[in-house]
């Protein structure tokens, strides 16, 4: 009944999701006790492969987009689109595992830290992204102009970083993530970076679940209008 | 001369037309029929390049040689609508879209340019919007820019839609001398009355096959 | 026959300055609109500490000068949207570039008409005998602001051309993009306001907001030129 490509995709699905609770759990007996935080930091297991795989998106989105636009192509602009929806997915569980990680480690639910500020713009912008491709009739131009707003979203995300971290720097608040190799415990770096590519891994098939799923949707409406058209 | 090769276009999985192949040489007036629905004026917004063909080639070719943009050679005039600013009066109008041309067009000129067709009124040329305009006003205005474009290629979309019969006869005049002086025309009309004679060849687009008439 | 990619452009920035003055109201509301929200500001303030002045009136002149912008920028095509005028544009054999940079011109224009009037009256509701707060510089570098603004403006305008629900979509999407103007103007500004110090600092906003204008006028003209050609 299911396809060997079907069933594929749901193994290394499987697998995936294994690893990514593997390595949580993992983080939770292999990784030392922070001295100043307690178990509270180990959220940041969780909070920095989403935020890397939130940002790896806009790049992902940013590649389709300029295909898609090179091409004119539908079926590469619904990559794009996967891949900005699986963004903000985990721009959001970025936002919530930063907020977890905040409030007993500084007393509140937001910071206005670099990287939390520029997670929510980046929210913002997948969302908008998303409306727009929502309001917009599917055709050529819609792949225009949803590839332009991928490129312009990839090209503003640098911008909006840096002038956040200046702005931040007047007020010195206090950094989710210490600053310099040297001070963090090689096992606990270690540790998130196997973290970042499992995630990365699991997200890239998050992406390709989803982009099949939109590209069928698209064949099922052309049949559906073949059907009518007679 | 307008060549056009194999061409196709599809709306939202339906095939408007396929593999359509028609040339246009100096001093014809092609007509393109077919019943309502079949994809003439979308044909002529693929012609004058709103829209991309999903594959087949349209070139504008001087001698042998192809030009790298047809658009210089060709003038649309839309079936609905009359791309006028309608905040503009007429003769900004004409000033506007001749300049964007490059033709340097007077004042003077475009007040004798909008003679022949009733609108050279000192209240209407000059300080009167187009949006105050009737609909045949506007209809004449948007010929009279066409007439004024210095292109060898009119697309027509229902030009004598809105048109009285002394604007229905100077429409023809200004086409008559337009194919007598080597230029070439596409034309959509219901109406084929005022314009009998010019015609001399009709392409059906039904079902989209090309049936030469 | 083909007009060089100067004079289309002298074409379309003359033709969009008198569609403008056409329809006055084009010019007015958004610098009533400018007013009224300044207003409203200044009763959702109320009476502010001589310490915060400075904030308070950059936040709010910023603030209101972006939202007031807001309205000419999403009107930007709007001649052009009537009559099929913009797919006649597109049968014309016009330069893209030229068709950006006029309409960018036009932006231009009417963003320092909006702007300059909001700085004026801002500081002039917010003063005290003590503090007074038109500041050369801030205009200056709110016109910086203006340029990369602008840019940003007529390629989200043209994007949102044929968009259902438009005119939520556009600040939508245009305030996250822009977010990184608004802090580099107001801290800038503030650094200039609070008196001439930290001049490193006020350099590496300014820089900032250059290289945001560069980007975005490059980005603008490349990707403007993808969005309006059909082949």
């Amino acid at each position: 009944m299911f396809s060997v490509e079907d069933k594929r995709e749901f193994y290394a699905g499987a697998l995936l999701q294994f690893l990514v609770l593997a390595h949580w759990l993992g983080a939770f007996y292999y990784a030392p006790v922070d001295i100043h935080q307690g178990q509270v930091y180990r959220i940041m297991f969780l909070h920095v492969p989403c935020a890397i795989t939130a940002f790896a998106s806009s790049l992902g989105l940013c590649i389709f987009s300029i295909i898609g636009l090179r091409q004119r192509s539908e079926s590469v602009m619904a990559w794009a689109k996967a891949t900005a929806e699986v963004g903000l997915l985990f721009t959001i569980l970025t936002l919530a595992t930063g907020s977890i990680w905040g409030r007993p480690t500084w007393g509140t639910w937001w910071t206005w830290d670099a990287r939390l500020t520029t997670t929510f713009l980046l929210a913002l912008l997948y969302a908008g992204y998303l409306l727009l491709h929502a309001s917009m009739p599917a055709g050529p131009g819609r792949v225009r102009v949803c590839a332009v707003l991928g490129i312009l979203i990839f090209a503003d995300v640098p911008v909006i970083y840096k002038s956040v971290t200046w702005w931040r720097t007047l007020h010195q608040p206090p950094s989710i993530i210490r600053e310099g190799g040297s001070t963090m415990d090689p096992e606990i770096l270690w540790t998130i970076v196997v973290g970042i590519v499992i995630m990365c891994l699991y997200s890239s098939w998050m992406v390709r679940v989803r982009g099949r799923n939109i590209l069928l949707t698209g064949q099922l409406e052309a049949a559906s209008f073949e059907q009518l058209n007679g | 001369m307008l060549a056009i090769t194999n061409l196709s276009f599809s709306f939202q999985h339906r095939r408007l037309f396929d593999r359509l192949s028609l040339t246009a040489n100096s001093g014809e007036l092609i007509h393109i029929s077919g019943p309502n629905g079949v994809g003439k004026s979308t044909f002529m917004a693929v012609v004058a390049g709103l829209l991309a063909p999903a594959s087949g080639d349209i070139e504008y070719r001087i001698g042998h040689q192809s030009v790298p943009d047809r658009r210089a050679y060709l003038e649309y005039l839309p079936a609905e609508a009359n791309g006028l600013y309608i905040k503009m009066d007429a003769t900004q109008n004409l000033l506007f879209w001749a300049h964007l041309r490059g033709v340097p067009l007077s004042r003077e000129a475009a007040f004798a340019a909008l003679d022949p067709w009733n609108l050279n009124h000192p209240l209407l040329r000059d300080g009167f919007p187009v949006e105050k305009f009737s609909t045949g006003m506007k209809r004449r205005l948007a010929l009279a820019r066409l007439d004024l474009s210095p292109v060898p290629g009119w697309l027509l979309d229902e030009p004598l839609y809105g048109l009285d019969a002394d604007a229905m006869r100077v429409f023809r005049q200004r086409l008559e001398t337009h194919l007598r002086k080597g230029g070439f025309a596409l034309l959509i009309s219901h109406d084929l009355a005022p314009l009998n004679g010019l015609i001399t060849r009709t392409i059906n687009l039904s079902r989209g096959v090309k049936h030469d008439g | 026959m083909m007009a060089n990619a100067w004079q289309q452009y002298r074409a379309l920035v003359s033709q969009g300055v008198r569609a403008e003055l056409a329809d006055l109201e084009r010019l007015v509301s958004p610098v009533l609109f400018a007013i009224t929200l300044l207003l409203l500001f200044a009763f959702a303030m109320g009476d502010v500490d001589d310490s915060l002045r400075i904030r308070v009136y950059l936040a709010e002149t910023m603030l209101t000068a972006l939202f007031a912008l807001q309205v000419s920028f999403a009107r930007l095509f709007e001649p052009d949207r009537q009559d099929r005028v913009f797919d006649l544009l597109r049968t014309y054999p016009v330069s893209h570039t030229a068709l950006f940079l006029a309409k960018y011109s036009l932006i231009l224009i009417l963003g320092t008409a909006t702007m300059i009037p909001t700085l004026v009256f801002g500081a002039f509701l917010n003063q005290t005998a003590n503090q007074h707060l038109f500041s050369w510089s801030v205009v200056g570098i709110s016109l910086l602001a203006l340029a990369g603004l602008g840019a940003l403006g007529v390629l989200l305008s043209a994007m949102t051309l044929k968009a259902n629900a438009r005119q939520i979509l556009y600040p939508l999407l245009y305030f996250p993009l822009t977010a990184p103007v608004l802090l580099a103007a107001v801290q800038s500004s503030r650094l200039c306001l609070d008196g001439g110090r930290a001049a490193s600092d006020i350099k590496a906003w300014l820089g900032l907001l250059l290289g945001f204008d560069c980007i975005y006028v490059t980005l603008g003209i490349l990707l403007f030129t993808e969005l309006v050609d059909e082949s």
